[in-house]
């Protein structure tokens, strides 16, 4: 994943210059901030095996409470995260239990969590938000050292993330029963507990995202997490997660996530039409995913085995 | 259900007196309501507002305003309100159920276009004043639906193409912004500016006829870096959803550069954004035109009066005016009120302080 991206960033480079310039590259870390946590927050759902479809109500919902409780005013904003945190424990508790517990179907059971969250986006906005504190505008929006406020944060959920779950114990008995959640179970680690738990720290990345990208947008919709399902998928198989279960790759994530930032924005420097921008990111989605879960090997074994001589 | 329908249809038709398209008093004018407007006529009527999908500040204040003007004649004495939640199906049904119901006068806001065609042409067909707006639905007047009040979007162009003849005379670089890839609104939008600027000293910069960023605020900041990025000098940026650049004109100033003249349809937001930015910015001078929430109150007028036996309006068109001009300062310098929220429109007719209370 490393390697794409630094060939992406050459490609950039020589093909659409403009798409690596400083405006270029400040425009587009944000987003890719955005959508590592988004990332991250998958990547725990796909290490307990299952998958996480109410990203796009749980963004919009962290939206519309960051942006609408306060209506303007800087002062509400605080009371406003807490509840917007609240509110993505309740989310995250909910899929757990019903997919951790209940043992429902992930996907079915997080779409239904998913419709849930957007009633309650509805139900706060009646469709629509209003305008983010100018507070929150400078904290997610600004710049610090020459660089976006929103990359510092994604970075801190990074590093946070990577200590929880590569140096503690308990991270490593969350790895160790998403690749194995029988044996796991054998040796008496608590497997409902932890995946459950996926789900609750994935919404608390959402809701980060959420944040975030009320700030840097100034004037989202109340349906502005539905651009982000897909790629959320998508950057944690970029990465290399199994969608199994098992370990996962945060930092791999996080690049995944600035490899199809990058790709948006080349798409868009180059100047195609809008069809071509689509197949674009669509086959390198493909050939990303494909990397991983088609076993070469086996394939290029049966395509150029040799010919056995038919009896004569 | 259908079945229902139909027998409702069936019914309502033979209740009716004379051609299926008149109801009450027709093109006849009846006695007029005391202290009403005149096309509020004597005949009793329930009226029906349709949205196609109710869901966002603008529409939440046009149908307040259509509300509003339903309240100013005595004669409509029944109101119902139906949101499609952006489901065709779900705003065909919509259409069938006021009928069902028994309304008198239907004003629907079509969201999807032609394929609520033939739900307008069974409601009018029914005996049910029918009064599609804004979004013209394809059909003609008299034949599928009383009458389509709007315009097409190539006034809200001119308007635009207008402004930027007047304060570019010697030609400009065009940075078009528009909705989802192909829509029609974008389209008659560019048809209208190149009547007026329609040669070559005038440039239309990136992928024609506009720039996609399908009204999402997001992608918007996105494909503006980019443009930013690409083109060292955009004189102009054209938008029909001007709420939705605040977010992302800042790209300029952080690629050093001013932030460039803007046309666009008014917003409270937008209007404060410029306040706040226009002393730091010495390119940025901004026109707007009028967004459009009162559209709904023309609709409503013509569908009241051909309902109640009241005097028709005497247009079906609803043009849009120029609305703030930074530069002229005619016929509004840039309004702005920063007590109040940002996605109210003060184009509109009705009070600021209305419009933000519908928000709370």
């Amino acid at each position: 994943m490393g390697i794409a991206v630094v060939v992406l960033f050459v490609l950039s480079a020589i093909l659409a210059p403009s798409s690596v310039s400083q405006g270029a590259v400040l425009g587009m870390l944000p987003f890719a901030s955005i959508l590592a946590c988004v990332g991250l927050g998958q990547m725990l759902v796909v290490q307990q095996g299952g998958i996480d479809l109410s990203i796009p109500g749980a963004v919009s919902l962290a939206i519309v409470v960051v942006s609408k409780v306060p209506n303007g005013d800087n002062s509400v904003l605080l009371p406003a995260i807490l509840l917007a945190v609240l509110l993505a424990v309740l989310a995250g508790v909910l899929n757990g239990i019903l997919v951790g517990w209940l043992k429902l179907n992930a996907i079915i059971a997080t779409l239904g969590t998913n419709a849930l969250l957007f009633a309650v986006v509805i139900g706060i906005s009646g469709g629509s938000p209003t305008t983010t504190t100018r507070l929150l505008q400078s904290i997610a929006g600004g710049l610090t050292f020459g660089i976006p406020n929103s990359v510092f944060f994604a970075v801190g959920a990074f590093l946070i993330l990577t200590i929880l779950l590569k140096k503690t114990v308990a991270g490593r008995r969350f790895e160790a029963i998403g690749a194995n959640p029988v044996a796991a179970r054998a040796t008496g680690l608590r497997v409902r507990v932890h995946q459950s738990a996926a789900y609750v720290w994935a919404q608390l990345l959402y809701c980060l995202a959420g944040i975030l990208l009320a700030g840097i947008t100034a004037q989202p919709t109340a349906f502005q997490g539905n651009t982000y399902l897909i790629p959320g998928v998508a950057v944690v198989v970029l990465a290399g997660t199994s969608l199994l279960g098992g370990r996962g790759y945060p930092l791999a994530t996080i690049v995944a996530a600035l490899f199809l930032s990058q790709l948006d924005q080349f798409v868009l420097a180059v100047g195609v039409p809008y069809a071509v921008r689509s197949i674009v990111q669509a086959a390198a989605l493909a050939v990303g995913v494909g990397m991983y879960t088609i076993n070469w090997a086996a394939l290029r074994a049966r395509l150029f085995r040799p010919r056995v001589k038919a009896p004569a | 259900m259908a079945a229902v329908v139909g027998v409702a249809a069936i019914a309502l038709t033979a209740c009716s007196s004379g051609a299926p398209s008149s109801n009450g008093g027709g093109s006849e004018t009846g006695a007029p309501v005391a202290g009403a407007p005149d096309w509020c006529g004597p005949n009793e009527i329930t009226l029906g507002l349709l949205d196609g999908f109710g869901g966002n500040s603008w529409r939440k204040i046009t149908t307040a305003a259509g509300a509003d003007e339903v309240a100013k004649c005595p004669s409509v004495t029944g109101y119902e309100y139906a949101d499609g939640q952006g489901d065709t199906q779900k705003s065909i049904a919509d259409i069938q159920g006021m009928v069902a119901k028994g309304v008198n006068a239907l004003v629907v806001f079509p969201d999807a276009g032609e394929a609520m065609l033939p739900a307008l042409r069974s409601a009018f067909q029914a005996g049910v004043v029918t009064v599609p707006y804004r979004v013209n639905p394809g059909g003609k007047d008299g034949v599928d639906y009383d009458a389509w009040i709007g315009a097409d979007f190539t006034t809200d162009g001119k308007n635009w193409g207008d402004w930027i003849k007047t304060n570019f005379p010697d030609g400009a670089n065009i940075l078009f912004l528009s909705g989802p890839k192909g829509n029609s609104q974008g389209e008659d939008e560019l048809a209208g500016m190149k009547t007026v600027i329609g040669d070559d000293s005038y440039k239309f910069i990136g992928e024609q006829p506009f720039e996609p960023t399908n009204w999402d605020p997001a992608v918007t900041q996105q494909v503006l870096t980019s443009a930013i990025a690409k083109n060292p000098q955009i004189d102009v940026i054209v938008s029909d959803f001007g709420p939705s650049l605040v977010g992302a004109l800042p790209e300029f100033t952080k690629s050093g550069r001013s932030i460039p003249a803007l046309v666009t349809s008014d917003g409270n937001v937008l209007g404060c954004f410029w306040k706040d930015n226009e002393a730091a910015n010495p390119d940025f001078k901004m026109m707007t035109v009028a967004t459009g929430n009162d559209n709904v109150r023309l609709a409503v007028q013509y569908a009241v009066a051909k309902a109640t036996g009241g005097t028709l309006p005497d247009t079906t068109t609803f043009d849009a005016p120029v609305f703030e001009d930074s530069v002229s300062g005619t016929p509004n310098p840039v309004e702005c009120r920063d007590d109040l929220p940002g996605d109210i429109f003060l184009s509109a007719e009705m009070s600021p302080e209305d419009q933000a209370a519908l928000l709370k």
